[in-house]
């Protein structure tokens, strides 16, 4: 199979014996895909040199591959956009995306909007936007877009609207379902006023507090139990 | 048809040097049988020399057979600059370029979360903690220009500022001898960003 000139991002970039590198891709029309681009690390005039540098995490690329097993041969690759250049704790950000996209997305599953979406929070991130909110609302949408998505004002059980003054839990079949005023944790609880203020665009500190842990949550649901390495970068600072 | 056990043995351990698959280990393991018997059995021993004596140096984490590797015990060295490196290979790479004389500490590695790599992997607290007892003045980012590379060069530097170091990065931009219509865009983007005052080196 031959695939011409397909819009990418780079999610993750390993070295391959000598001079090659084994690259995840998250492309438009085909999803994840792992390419090997030989001779990517040579350096010099030759074909290859300046394929490292587009090969980068973040990098929005275009490219061409060919083969039929699941590693496939990049045979051409060239540059989109330019790149967002990620600095610091956005930088940080764009790291765990890319570890939850590479641990969520099934190979060759194509899911266009979601792309447009990856593509977008990036841009955010580069452009210093609210880190914290960049990524509830890429974590909400992905969700939605891979099938897990729940309504942020509804009792999922009941169909009735959030309540303020009352108490939810998250399940993963229904979304937020009413909490039995005893029953639960209060780390798996999350009071009806600071999700209704969420989902009104009021971003205070106890609705962005309560959207994390909820975010949290419903992530754990599909990354199963292996903590997430990303995480431990924010811990420091 | 299939070698005798001992060939069998031989040609699957040299699979385990990189880029060495099944065709090119048989070739080697035949090769080295038929003519280099003595340069074989001199690689077997200096493997298993080299496999038992070879550990990490208490204070840069490099290769080497003592305690103290040999420019972690060099005296004539500057004490008070610390270059942070990811590999041994770029710690020859700069001791190649002659322009550095102070000491080194190697990561071995990135940080890369999708690889299972975070600071604890790459002995961050050791680091802290050298900087902190041998009165370190200046810390050297030398982390490869790649976004992993970058990430380790920021969470490092934020570890040590906070203990009040330097830290510098090192600079990146155009190669020697290049031409600037050969330098990819991202290159070229970083090189302008940090251009300088013609006349301040």
């Amino acid at each position: 199979m031959k695939v011409v000139l397909q819009p990418a991002l780079v999610l993750h970039t390993r070295a391959w014996r000598d001079t090659s590198l084994l690259v995840e891709l998250f492309t438009r029309d085909h999803g994840r895909v792992a390419v090997v681009a030989k001779g990517a690390k040579r350096s010099g005039k030759r074909s290859g040199s300046g394929m490292s540098a587009l090969l980068q995490p973040f990098t929005p690329i275009l490219c061409s591959w060919s083969g039929r097993s699941d590693l496939k041969n990049l045979t051409a690759c060239e540059s989109r956009l330019a790149a967002p250049r990620l600095v610091g704790k956005a930088l940080y950000c764009g790291l765990y995306l890319n570890e939850i996209l590479a641990r969520l997305l099934q190979p060759e599953d194509a899911n266009e909007v979601l792309f447009t979406l990856y593509e977008q929070v990036l841009q955010q991130l580069a452009q210093g936007a609210e880190l914290d909110l960049c990524l509830r609302e890429f974590e909400y949408r992905l969700l939605i877009e891979l099938g897990y998505g729940f309504e942020l004002d509804v009792d999922g059980e009941s169909g009735e609207p959030i309540q303020s003054g009352e108490h939810y839990q998250f399940h993963p079949d229904y979304g937020l379902t009413r909490a039995a005023p005893a029953g639960h944790a209060r780390a798996s609880r999350y009071g009806g006023d600071d999700l209704l203020r969420w989902s009104a665009g009021e971003f205070d500190l106890p609705a962005r507090r309560c959207a994390k842990r909820l975010m949290r949550e419903a992530l754990r649901q599909h990354l199963g139990d292996r903590p997430l390495k990303s995480r431990e970068l924010f811990h420091v600072h | 048809m299939s070698f005798s056990p001992l060939i069998e043995n031989l040609v699957d351990g040299l699979r385990c040097l990189p880029g060495v698959g099944p065709k090119s280990a048989q070739r080697m393991a035949l090769h080295l049988l038929e003519r280099d018997r003595e340069g074989a059995t001199a690689l077997a021993e200096s493997l298993v020399a080299a496999m038992t004596g070879v550990r990490h140096c208490q204070q840069c984490r490099n290769f080497s057979e003592e305690t103290l590797c040999s420019i972690c015990r060099d005296q004539r060295r500057d004490n008070k600059t610390l270059c942070v490196v990811e590999s041994p290979s770029d710690v020859m790479a700069v001791e190649q370029s002659g322009s550095y004389r102070g000491q080194y500490f190697v990561l071995m590695g990135h940080l890369s979360p999708i690889d299972g790599i975070g600071p604890e992997e790459i002995g961050l607290d050791q680091l802290q903690s050298r900087v902190a007892d041998e009165d370190v003045t200046e810390v050297i980012l030398a982390t490869n220009p790649t976004v992993e590379g970058e990430a380790t060069a920021y969470y490092v530097g934020e570890l040590l500022r906070a203990d009040g170091v330097t830290v510098t990065r090192i600079a990146h931009g155009v190669p020697l001898g290049g031409e600037l219509e050969f330098v990819d865009g991202n290159t070229l983007a970083h090189a302008l960003s940090g251009r300088r005052e013609v006349g301040i080196t």
